[in-house]
Formats: structure tokens, C-alpha cells, sequence
């Protein structure tokens, strides 16, 4: 499902070269919940970053769903993330001017699909979320868990393949957490959706399939 | 997806109302001041009525006499020393100059003789303008601006009748005392523009003009047709019928079929002109007929400059230039204020485009916002500029000139916002829809 091949990435300034991934190779089947894990600058998110196609390696290659992602413009790779990859952030990255279910309707809303598809679509990924009685409410009048959930209807709205999740229990509290937690593992369970997720949190690695860690851009386990 | 683009932006320009006034003050008043100077320009120069035919009109307002004498020169290209003596290597240039040139309208036999027959035209308007009559009734005096036409005069200018007709061929030949007036004329001897007014009497000097019709006054003035009383040529003081001489107090205008045709006839004149038999003329010995478009005619009328081409660079060339200064200051800043606006919403742009949108999508998102900007900041631009030209027009304040709000001057303005719109916001939109995912949402 993923596969990543001799990976490096490297940060240049005009004097300075900083490599934030070296060499790195990874294979996350399809229906995986796979933790990463390192300390912070370790490369964590860039490494995700790069699997969700918003950054480009400096060498080696990325492929998702069987394609190999090179020589794709930014129409095509836009395309493919919008069918293939739902994002989860750590600061929830909602748009504070829109509603709710504005929100959730985002990816629909580059996929061309109609009005009255598009809010069915979101009003049943906030009910997946447990927050269909927030539908109309603005993000800034919801607390933290509650941001995270749309932020996962968000993702999940249009049923992609691929969920990448950075650091998404992060900023909330550990009852929290295990909720946003149960979610996730809830969605990958039922419908198999494979889930990168990058954690500071040992406890909520040790609920997915698999953990790697990073060290200095460089896999150690 | 334009309706999410449009709510979000009426929530953006909520959300910041300071922002918003300041754009918006900026955007309404450049594009008043825009519509204002579109309106005036309409007014001047659009094909309104009496100008419909605008294009396919030539002015010949007037002649010039010139005198033109040899002009020997002799210029020294180089001077040798031969045996002690200079010599000169010289050459002579044997020229003509003009010496003195007399111009102005042009006399009645003249423009009768040589204009009326032109072959490249349908009709020519020829007129005496800027005659005051005094016009009487019931012990009060009225000071009226006299036009004498002949009836082709009618059909050049298109005048908007709102009773009534226009003089006819008859008119002339028997030089009838009728009048064509003035909305303005009529309510002012009259007291009301109606249907009443046709038939009944005016004394303007020592005679009687019986109304024929009434227009409504043009939207400009232009020595053309700023009269506000027009009568019969023929009824004009007989003796300035008889002059012979070249120059007089007539003015023409010659309309052809259509506007490719003008440049013939110009050449025609041109030819006349050239090949004028000026023996008559005791001291002149060169004829010029001053021949040009409606807005060349305008140029040349306004910068006093012969050549129509030279006068129209004169004129357009410093408008164009201040004008595209004038909208250039507050794009500049519209620009500024955007780029901040958009670089707000970075992590909105990073956001949309980690789930699906492409640059195209950001691009279009952003200028479509500022599109919503400029068309409010346009509307509250256009209702000023509508204020303003109601009290300009209402008190004359720009002398005989009204400005107008036509269909045509809307669709000129709605352009104007368009391009404010669209230059305004695509450089911040395009310098955003190329941002990296990963630097917007680090």
C-alpha cells in the first residue's frame, strides 16, 4: 500500500544542509495501523509529510497504492491525495470561518460531487465521529476532542484508502486521547482503512499493529 | 463550490471590518472617481445622440488661407584653404515657407459651391453657429445661442426629438420663420416642454419663429450643436448669403455611408483643397480645409493642433498615462493589503490543499474573493458616482456638459471593475496557490 524506498530528505540553506530523513526504506501493507515513533526533529513528520505526497524526498522513491509518485504534476498528486489520503493534525488545522460540516465537506468539495451528496456524505462521517449535533456549530465553539473528531470526518468523508495521522492525541487530554484513539482503531477495524500514525505516546503506539522508530532521520527498530 | 467561495468571503470581510472599510473606501472611491471620468468621457465623446453617426462623420469646421513665399537658404557643408583663400562648398535649397495664414469658418457661397457637392458624402450638415439672439414675451427679455442649418443638418445629427420635427429642404428655399428649440430653450420662454409648445410663436429679435420641434439637449457641449435655438440657414442676415469670400461664419459636417469611407473622403477634400484656384485671392496663394474625425476634430479643437494624429497622441496619450497612474496607486495598495490578507490564511491554503485542492482551485478561490470585494467596493462606487453626476447635472456645474449613467456606461464601469477585481487579487492569489503543503501547515 505504501512503500518507500531509500528515502532521504534534505533541508538546504545556503550554508547549511540538515538531513531530516536518511536513506529509508518502509513497506506499510494495505489495512495496517503502524505507529512512528522518535524524539521531536527526528523526522517524524517530514516522513509522513512525505507519504502524503505534501513534500517532495530528496532521493529515493514513494509509491501509494501500487503507483510509483514521480513525474506526476501538482493537478495529478492534488488529485491523488484528495482520492487516496485523509490527513489528521495535531492542531486540528480546521477553517475557523466555516461550520462544521463546511469542514467536513472539503475533499468532497474538490471531487466535484454535488450539494445535497456532499452533506449527506459529511452528516454521516460526523454521526461515524459522534458529532452530528454539532453540524452548524463553528470550530472555536467546540472543545479539543470535539475539534479532533471533525478533524477525522474530515478525513475520512471521502473514504480514502490512507489515513495519516500527526500526532493526533497530542493536544488533548489522555481521556481524550483513548477516545480519539478508539476512533481510529474503529475505522481501521471496520473499514480497513490503513492508518500511519506519528506519536510521542508509548500507550497509544502499543494499540496499533506495528511501531518504528526514528532516530536523527534514520530507523532504529 | 462558488457558493462556499462566496460565504466564506462575506465571513472573511466580516471578520476583519477595519480591513474591509479601508479596501473598501480605497476601491469606492478610485472607482467612483473611474465611473465619474467614464461618464465624462461618454459625455464628450460616445456615440450619444445627436452623435449616433459619430463614426461615420467628417468635421470640416473651417478653412486657412495661407501665403506662401520662395525660401532660398544656402547652407556651407565645408570650407577649404587653397592658396591661401577660403572656399566654400555650399549647398542651395530652393523652398517655399508660409509667411501668413488667415483661418476660421468658412463663407456661405463657398461651403455651398464646394462642400454641398463633395462626391463621397451623403449628406452635409452645414451650420452658423454662436449667434445670440434676444428672445421677448410679455415685457421679459431671454438671451438665446442661435444656430442657422440647412435641412441636411438633420439628418448628420441624430437629435433626440421629443415634440415635433425636425426643418426641412422647403424651410431653406423659402426660409420659413420656424425654429427647432431646446428642451432647456422651451421651458425657459415657455415655461414647459410639451406638446403645446409646437405651432406657437417666438420673437427672437425683430422677427416671429413659429416652433417646429422640440429636442432634447445634447449631453455635451460641442460648437457643433451647443444651440439652443436652431432656425433655417436662409434666414440668417442676407448679406452673409452673398459674401463671396472664402471665409465666413459657416461650418460643415459631412456624413458617409460608412466609417471606412471617411479617409476618402478627407482625400477628396484634401484635393479640393490642393487644387483650389485661389487667383481671386489677392494676397493668399494656398488653400487648407481643415477635414477630421469627431474626436480628432475634439483633439485638434482643444490642444489648437493642426495634424489630427499629433493632436489625438496630444490628448490620449497624458489621459491614458494619468489615468493608468490614477488606478495604478490604488491597485498597488489594493495588492499590498491582499498579499497580507492571503498570507493570513496560509494554514486555510495548506489545509485545502492537503485534501485535494490544486493551484488552479486556490487561485481561482482567491480571486473570486477579491472579486466579491471589488464588485461591493463597485456598487458603493457606482451609487456616489450616481449622487454626484444628479447634483453636477442638476446645478450645471460642468457648464453645458451633463454627464450621463447609460447602459453603455455601466457596462463600461462593470469592465473597470472587473480588470480592478482581477489584477488586484491575482498576484497575491498566484503567489499563495504556489506555497508548499508542508510549509503552510508547519
Amino acid at each position: 500500500m505504501i512503500e518507500l524506498t531509500n528515502v532521504s530528505k534534505a533541508y538546504r540553506t545556503a550554508t547549511i544542509e540538515t538531513l531530516a530523513l536518511q536513506n529509508l526504506t518502509l513497506t506499510v501493507p494495505a489495512g495496517e495501523f503502524l505507529s512512528i515513533m522518535g524524539p521531536s526533529g527526528c523526522g517524524k513528520s517530514t516522513l509522513l509529510n512525505i507519504m502524503g505526497l505534501i513534500d517532495e524526498p530528496t532521493e529515493g522513491t514513494v509509491s501509494l497504492a501500487g503507483k510509483t509518485i514521480t513525474g506526476h504534476n501538482g493537478r495529478q498528486i492534488a488529485k491523488f491525495r484528495n482520492e487516496q489520503l485523509g490527513f489528521i493534525f495535531q492542531s486540528f488545522h480546521l477553517i475557523n470561518d466555516l461550520t462544521v460540516v463546511d469542514n467536513v465537506e472539503l475533499p468532497l468539495l474538490y471531487r466535484k460531487v454535488g450539494t445535497r451528496e456532499r452533506r449527506r456524505l459529511s452528516l454521516e462521517a460526523l454521526a461515524r465521529v459522534g458529532l452530528s449535533n454539532r453540524a452548524e456549530h463553528f470550530p472555536n465553539q467546540l472543545s479539543g476532542g470535539q475539534k479532533q473528531r471533525v478533524a477525522i470526518a474530515r478525513a475520512i468523508v471521502g473514504k480514502p484508502n490512507i489515513i495519516l495521522a500527526d500526532e493526533p492525541t497530542g493536544n488533548l487530554d489522555s481521556h481524550m486521547g483513548d477516545e480519539i484513539m478508539g476512533i481510529l482503531t474503529k475505522l481501521n477495524e471496520e473499514l480497513g482503512t490503513t492508518i500511519v500514525m506519528v506519536t510521542h505516546d508509548e500507550r497509544m503506539a502499543k494499540k496499533t499493529h506495528r511501531l518504528i522508530r526514528l532516530s536523527d532521520g534514520e530507523r532504529v527498530s | 463550490m462558488f457558493k462556499n467561495y462566496l460565504l466564506l468571503s462575506l465571513k472573511v470581510l466580516k471578520r476583519k471590518p477595519l480591513y474591509t472599510f479601508i479596501s473598501l473606501f480605497g476601491i469606492s472611491f478610485t472607482l467612483m472617481i473611474l465611473m465619474l471620468l467614464t461618464s465624462l468621457f461618454d459625455a464628450t465623446l460616445g456615440a450619444n445622440k445627436p452623435l449616433t453617426h459619430r463614426d461615420r462623420m467628417v468635421m470640416v469646421p473651417m478653412a486657412e488661407r495661407i501665403r506662401m513665399e520662395p525660401d532660398t537658404t544656402r547652407k556651407i557643408d565645408s570650407i577649404v584653404m587653397d592658396d591661401e583663400q577660403m572656399r566654400y562648398d555650399t549647398t542651395l535649397n530652393i523652398a517655399e515657407e508660409q509667411v501668413s495664414n488667415s483661418n476660421g469658418p468658412m463663407g456661405y457661397k463657398f461651403v455651398n459651391k464646394y462642400l454641398l457637392p463633395l462626391e463621397g458624402a451623403q449628406h452635409v450638415a452645414l451650420f452658423s453657429k454662436g449667434n445670440n439672439v434676444d428672445g421677448y414675451l410679455d415685457g421679459r427679455k431671454f438671451s438665446f445661442n442661435s444656430y442657422y442649418v440647412n435641412d441636411q443638418y438633420w439628418d448628420v445629427f441624430d437629435f433626440d426629438f421629443l415634440h415635433g420635427g425636425c426643418l426641412n429642404v422647403e424651410d431653406d428655399k423659402q426660409a420659413n420663420k420656424v425654429a427647432v428649440i431646446t428642451d432647456k430653450s422651451a421651458m425657459t420662454y415657455f415655461g414647459k416642454v410639451s406638446k403645446d409648445v409646437i405651432g406657437q410663436e417666438m420673437l427672437l429679435g425683430e422677427e416671429t419663429f413659429r416652433v417646429r420641434g422640440i429636442v432634447s439637449r445634447p449631453l455635451s457641449d460641442s460648437p457643433f450643436f451647443s444651440g439652443d435655438i436652431y432656425l433655417p440657414i436662409t434666414t440668417i442676415d442676407p448679406r452673409r448669403l452673398e459674401d463671396d469670400a472664402i471665409g465666413g461664419g459657416f461650418g460643415a459636417v459631412c456624413l458617409v455611408s460608412s466609417p471606412g469611407k471617411r479617409e476618402a473622403l478627407k482625400n477628396e477634400i484634401n484635393f479640393l483643397a490642393e487644387n483650389f484656384d485661389m487667383s481671386a485671392d489677392d494676397f493668399n496663394n494656398k488653400l487648407k480645409i481643415f477635414n477630421a474625425s469627431f474626436v480628432e476634430g475634439y483633439a485638434q479643437g482643444i490642444l489648437q493642433e493642426e495634424d489630427p494624429g499629433k493632436a489625438m497622441r496630444m490628448m490620449f496619450i497624458p489621459i491614458i498615462g494619468l489615468l493608468l497612474l490614477f488606478v495604478a496607486l490604488p491597485l498597488i495598495n489594493l495588492v499590498n493589503l491582499n498579499i497580507s490578507r492571503v498570507y493570513e490564511r496560509k494554514e486555510e491554503i495548506g489545509v485545502r490543499k492537503a485534501f485535494g485542492a490544486n493551484a488552479g482551485d486556490i487561485l481561482t478561490q482567491f480571486v473570486f474573493e477579491n472579486m466579491v470585494l471589488t464588485l461591493i467596493g463597485g456598487l458603493v462606487g457606482m451609487l456616489l458616482a450616481i449622487s454626484l453626476i444628479n447634483y453636477i447635472n442638476a446645478n450645471d456645474l460642468l457648464g453645458l456638459t451633463r454627464l450621463s449613467y447609460s447602459v453603455r456606461v455601466f457596462l463600461y464601469f462593470f469592465l473597470v471593475i472587473v480588470v480592478f477585481g482581477f489584477l488586484s487579487g491575482i498576484l497575491p492569489a498566484y503567489r499563495m496557490s504556489r506555497t508548499k503543503v508542508a510549509d503552510s501547515l508547519r
